[in-house]
């Protein structure tokens, strides 16, 4: 699914970078030039999640058992862990990489190619880089805002990190190409599901879901690339 | 020397140990309130967590009656909260070109707002388990980050964060909670200076109002 999406994103994120020139409707708020165009995708990404994405999502939460979707999730995690250990050590953070190896090591064998997590269950916590992050290590800046289609709130530094971060993703080198893509889907409808406790949170909380949203995602990612150790103001 | 002179030299002395008992049990109930070792800011934390899991724990229907779970929150959590400093940081600059009475309007319906917001998070939240990381607090901090940690049942950790003050009596108050490096404080910053540089104070007050209806 996010395969044959990928060409439109890239076409779509430089659209949205040639328009921002002549889009001035009111003085843009700092860290987001495109703003007037990146609403637009917002909403047509809510619009999209409301009527299919979400609905499926629910549908798979339903119909699925819970060890079944715990193992989905727990495989899809491994993976992940795969792609933090190649960041980990890219940003120097031996302990870490260690962690996140050590994580793949225990799960793939104990934990029967992924299906359990054992290392959580030891206490091994997630080490969670990304490309995004070392590029934010290494001191690049998150640059303008960007809403993705479908795949929502980043910034052009994390977005240029998932174009980094799917040359390393084992699912994009399951073939035929239907399974990967059939695997990719499910991976992304895994992690809809996960958001679910947050929508009635941001529905309540938002006065108005974009601000809010931007906000978040800005410092979230910053509070992930400097590793929690966000400086007080 | 005569009886009555002896009685009254007694009486005189036993009334200034009366005085001087009763003034130096006044002199340490006075002096000694303020300087009582206050609980320290974690411990806080950690009382008040815990009490509330134990209350979710006892009664889960509390959870499905609004006004139970309204009264849980303001006997056990709104003391902990610093509410007018919360709208204060969240306006900004703003704050100072609010009327007084735009600021009271303010404060009352964004404590409104996040307390129902907390009441959401409660249930969505509640099968959750609290870490609170060790805090070396000198006496003469008055601000402190408190760390704690909210494990979910998938083992992924939710770091909260509590930014704390110390009040005149040696209680704690939160002004700020981050969840996962996100303050609420620049979040709501950020989507209150929009809409008063767009719309005005007065717009902002009435979102508020109509989103807590």
């Amino acid at each position: 699914m996010t395969v044959s999406l990928r060409p439109t994103v890239l076409v779509s994120a430089l659209a949205a970078l040639t328009l921002s020139g002549c889009a001035s409707f009111r003085a843009a708020a700092p860290g987001d030039p495109l703003e007037p165009v990146n609403r637009g995708i917002h909403s047509f990404n809510s619009t999209f999640d409301h009527y299919l994405f979400r609905p499926i999502a629910k549908g798979y939460d339903a119909v699925m058992p819970t060890p079944v979707k715990q193992g989905v999730s727990n495989v899809f995690q491994n993976m992940a862990d795969v792609q933090s250990f190649v960041n980990s050590a890219l940003q120097g953070k031996a302990a870490k990489a260690g962690d996140d190896l050590g994580r793949v090591i225990i799960n793939t064998t104990l934990g029967l190619g992924g299906l359990f997590d054992h290392a959580s269950a030891m206490g091994i916590e997630r080490g969670n880089e990304d490309f995004g992050q070392t590029l934010g290590h290494w001191g690049i800046g998150p640059g303008p805002y960007l809403v993705l289609p479908f795949l929502g709130p980043s910034s052009l530094r994390d977005f240029g990190g998932r174009l980094l971060d799917s040359q390393i993703d084992p699912l994009g080198y399951v073939s035929p190409v239907k399974a990967s893509n059939a695997l990719q889907g499910l991976r992304v409808v895994d992690t809809r599901v996960s958001l679910f406790p947050f929508d009635q949170l941001l529905a309540q909380a938002a006065l108005d879901r974009y601000t809010f949203t931007r906000s978040a995602y800005l410092q979230r990612r910053e509070s992930l690339v400097l590793d929690g150790k966000r400086p007080k103001e | 020397m005569n009886l009555r002179v002896r009685l009254s030299r007694l009486a005189l002395s036993v009334s200034s140990i009366l005085a001087w008992i009763i003034a130096s049990v006044l002199a340490t109930v006075v002096l000694a309130a303020p300087m009582a070792p206050a609980m320290a800011p974690d411990e806080q934390v950690r009382k008040v967590s815990s009490e509330v899991t134990a209350i979710l724990k006892s009664d889960p229907n509390i959870l499905g009656n609004p006004s139970k779970l309204r009264e849980l929150i303001e006997s056990k959590l709104l003391p902990n909260f610093n509410f007018a400093r919360m709208t204060q940081l969240a306006m900004g600059r703003n704050w100072a070109r609010a009327t007084p009475e735009q600021q009271a309007a303010l404060t009352r319906e964004f404590q409104t707002l996040l307390v129902r917001t907390y009441s959401g998070a409660l249930a969505n939240f509640r099968n959750n388990t609290i870490e609170i990381r060790p805090l070396r607090v000198q006496p003469t901090d008055t601000d402190v980050t408190v760390r704690t940690q909210v494990m979910q049942p998938n083992g992924q950790g939710i770091p909260i964060d509590y930014a704390m003050e110390k009040l005149p009596d040696g209680r704690w108050q939160a002004y700020d909670v981050s969840v996962g490096g996100v303050s609420l404080v620049t979040n709501y910053r950020d989507e209150f200076n929009a809409v008063v540089r767009d719309q005005g104070v007065d717009a902002l007050i009435r979102q508020l109002q109509s989103r807590n209806k």
